[in-house]
């Protein structure tokens, strides 16, 4: 046995190094600075600066000359546009590095970490129920259309759910918006918008839910209506090819009662392509969906992200994008292990 | 064999697949007994209709396949029949696996990748009412060791864990778990090489005489077939043209086809230059050829073949054969084969 210390030092680091959790840890913060890099350099090539926007603004809305529009504008934000480029980068990593996401440059002295802090619960709770209620009613309804594959549902459901898929959301949320609100008079508009009534106390009480539901009730059915298409479509050809399998048709013979079947051996096998798009989804639900939040004004982190665009908001938009793809990381690493729990031939972790 | 009570009879059963074309009679008026303790091996070419008949036997055909007549009766063990075909969908759950039991072709195929083996175990058991894990289990390790496998390891395994000779002998544990009075098997050494095949007919041998059940064996390899079975069919386009006792066939066949396979199968005793095939390929199933299906391939066709559809004719003890040559079959047989009549 080869036991000096350096040797066992040495070995401890092999199995730390080697093993599966760090691997996926160095990946992860790897793909976040690489996110971060990209985006930094790649928002200050956008058109103009935010002292650059504030000065069209002041010289269009108070008809200031140019001069005195710069003046003001460089006196209400804490921001050098003339700073060299990798000084600021320098900077911003050092403070990431030690977990500041540094102060918004439009709202001057908001620290960017308090504004997602109060935008993300928004986007989390809206796109969230949204994805799991497309999910649920997507693989329910493929599977029940794989079932009974060229009756009147499967028919009927695979050109609506194919139509759904193929109409962008932005449309969808004008025709709810115009057409039910406006036209038809089906809701006031006036009651929709925004996140939540002016008018009701936040607690949990029956008129704060009821309007926090009812608030997000386009945002949810839009979201629903533009993906559950493709989770139908996928359930649909993944079940169907599940049914195909041999093992199948051994449990038919095998004499089990058709439930068993339908969830041990269709559905847990049939669900195993989805749980990787899931993932995905689940990651970007971060992200909410930033023309759904701008039409309907909910006040989540899309329309945080819309608002920062516009104004060049450096670092809230650095800040939105960390969070977003810190998002998409960690899911797709929860991905890899729910994955392995349901999918034993993929099963990491090394040993067996 | 033994002359013993039928278990399965099966009375001119007919299966027809609904196609594009028209009606794919996949097998036609197909009758046979199986008795207990007896195997019955069927042979054929690819897409004679034997494995449809396998699964007619236990209503899994799909969904397109229509059975228009026939009777499928089985036979209890206390004595009491039942037509197969009229069972309700309970009933048939019920009947299934634990009175016929199937292995399939395709063993690598035939279990859950999400599941454990002893998970598979569990639910055949339980969908047949018997619940105590332990009883199962017991039961389960018993049989891993009379198929010769490492009963705690292949029962807690996986079966992506398995080699593909291992799962096969998971699947035929598998399938005498509830005890079933018959047993069939489809090829189940094709997708195994040549050793493993060898040790999984050890297997089916040795159990097969401690447990006394009977099996239906579907093989394209003749000398599988010679070694398992006591009855041989011979099914050529959806019909059983021959039918006997193992010696009989392999030796006295009485039909053309079954003269042809043999002839195909190289043998110890005869020289390359004695092996021939059977020329041109299987007929159309939705529109078969008129009187003898087999003539059109047939060497001892004449026109009598290809105008009248030959009976089944009994012609030695329990054989039986559908052809208007059977003599002249039978004389070039004994020529070939060398045995004495």
């Amino acid at each position: 046995m080869e036991g000096t210390p350096a040797h066992r030092l040495y070995d401890a680091i092999k199995r730390v190094v080697g093993s599966y959790a760090f691997r996926v840890v160095v990946q992860g913060i790897l793909t976040l600075w690489a996110v971060t890099t990209f985006t930094f350099v790649l928002i200050r090539q956008m058109p103009g600066n935010p002292i650059q926007i504030k000065i069209d603004q002041l010289m269009d809305q108070r008809q200031l000359s140019y001069d005195d529009a710069l003046k003001s504008a460089a006196g209400l934000y804490d921001f050098d546009p003339d700073e060299p480029l990798i000084q600021q980068y320098v900077k911003y990593i050092g403070k990431l590095a030690r977990g500041d996401l540094g102060k918004s440059i439009l709202s001057a002295g908001t620290p960017v970490a308090d504004q997602i802090r109060r935008y993300l619960p928004w986007t989390l709770f809206s796109v969230g129920s949204g994805l799991l209620i497309s999910f649920t009613l997507g693989v329910l309804l493929g599977m029940s259309m794989a079932y009974w594959r060229g009756g009147l549902l499967d028919n009927t459901m695979t050109v609506v759910a194919s139509i759904m898929y193929g109409v962008p959301d932005f449309v969808i949320a004008l025709l709810l918006l115009l057409v039910a609100g406006v036209q038809l008079e089906l809701f006031k508009v006036g009651d929709v918008l925004g996140g939540i009534s002016q008018d009701v106390e936040a607690g949990f009480n029956v008129p704060y839910i009821t309007s926090l539901v009812q608030h997000a009730g386009l945002p949810v059915l839009t979201y629903v209506w533009t993906t559950v298409g493709g989770w139908i479509l996928t359930m649909k050809s993944s079940t169907i090819s599940t049914l195909g399998e041999d093992y199948i048709t051994v449990a038919k013979a095998r004499g089990l009662p058709e439930r068993r079947i339908v969830l041990a051996y269709v559905g847990r096998n049939a669900m195993l392509p989805l749980i990787t798009r899931l993932a995905i989804s689940i990651g970007f639900v971060v992200g909410g969906s930033v023309i759904i939040e701008f039409i309907f004004q909910y006040p989540g982190l899309g329309r945080l992200l819309y608002t920062a665009i516009n104004g060049r908001d450096y670092t809230t938009m650095q800040g939105v994008f960390l969070v977003i793809s810190a998002a998409v990381v960690v899911s797709n690493i929860l991905a890899d292990l729910v994955f392995g729990l349901l999918d034993p031939r993929v099963r990491v972790g090394g040993q067996k | 064999m033994s002359e013993n009570k039928v278990v399965l009879s099966v009375r001119d059963l007919s299966v027809h697949y609904l196609t594009q074309r028209g009606a794919l009679k996949a097998v036609s008026h197909a009758s046979f007994d199986l008795h207990k303790g007896e195997t019955l091996a069927l042979m054929g070419e690819s897409g004679c209709g034997k494995s449809t008949l396998n699964l007619a036997l236990m209503r899994l055909l799909p969904g397109n396949a229509r059975v228009p007549n026939g009777a499928i009766v089985y036979t209890r063990r206390d004595g009491s029949t039942i037509d197969v075909l009229k069972m309700n969908q309970d009933r048939l759950r019920r009947f299934r696996w634990s009175e016929c039991a199937m292995v399939f072709q395709a063993a690598l195929n035939s279990l859950n990748p999400v599941l454990r083996v002893r998970d598979m175990f569990y639910d055949t058991a339980r969908a047949h009412g018997e619940t105590n894990h332990h009883k199962v289990r017991r039961r389960a390790l018993e049989l891993f060791r009379k198929v010769r496998l490492d009963p705690e390891r292949v029962f807690n395994a996986y079966p992506h864990e398995l080699s593909g000779g291992m799962r096969q002998r998971v699947l035929i544990a598998l399938g005498l778990l509830l005890d079933p009075q018959i047993v069939i098997l489809d090829e189940p050494t094709t997708a195994v090489d040549i050793l493993t095949q060898r040790t999984i007919i050890d297997v089916l041998l040795s159990i097969k005489d401690e447990l006394n059940f009977s099996i239906i064996f579907i093989s394209h390899d003749l000398s599988v077939a010679a070694e398992m079975a006591d009855t041989v069919g011979t099914m050529y386009a959806g019909e059983i043209v021959e039918l006997g006792p193992v010696n009989d066939m392999f030796y006295r066949p009485r039909h053309a086809y079954t003269l042809g396979l043999l002839e195909a199968i190289p043998r110890l005793s005869a020289g390359a230059e004695e092996l021939t095939s059977i020329p041109g390929s299987p007929p159309d199933l939705v529109e078969p050829p008129s009187g003898c299906k087999f003539h059109i391939r047939c060497p001892f066709a004449t026109d009598i073949c290809a105008k009248e559809t030959p009976p089944m004719e009994v012609v030695g003890d329990g054989h039986s054969a559908a052809c208007w040559h059977a003599d002249q079959v039978y004389a070039r047989a004994l020529q070939f084969t060398g045995a004495e009549s």
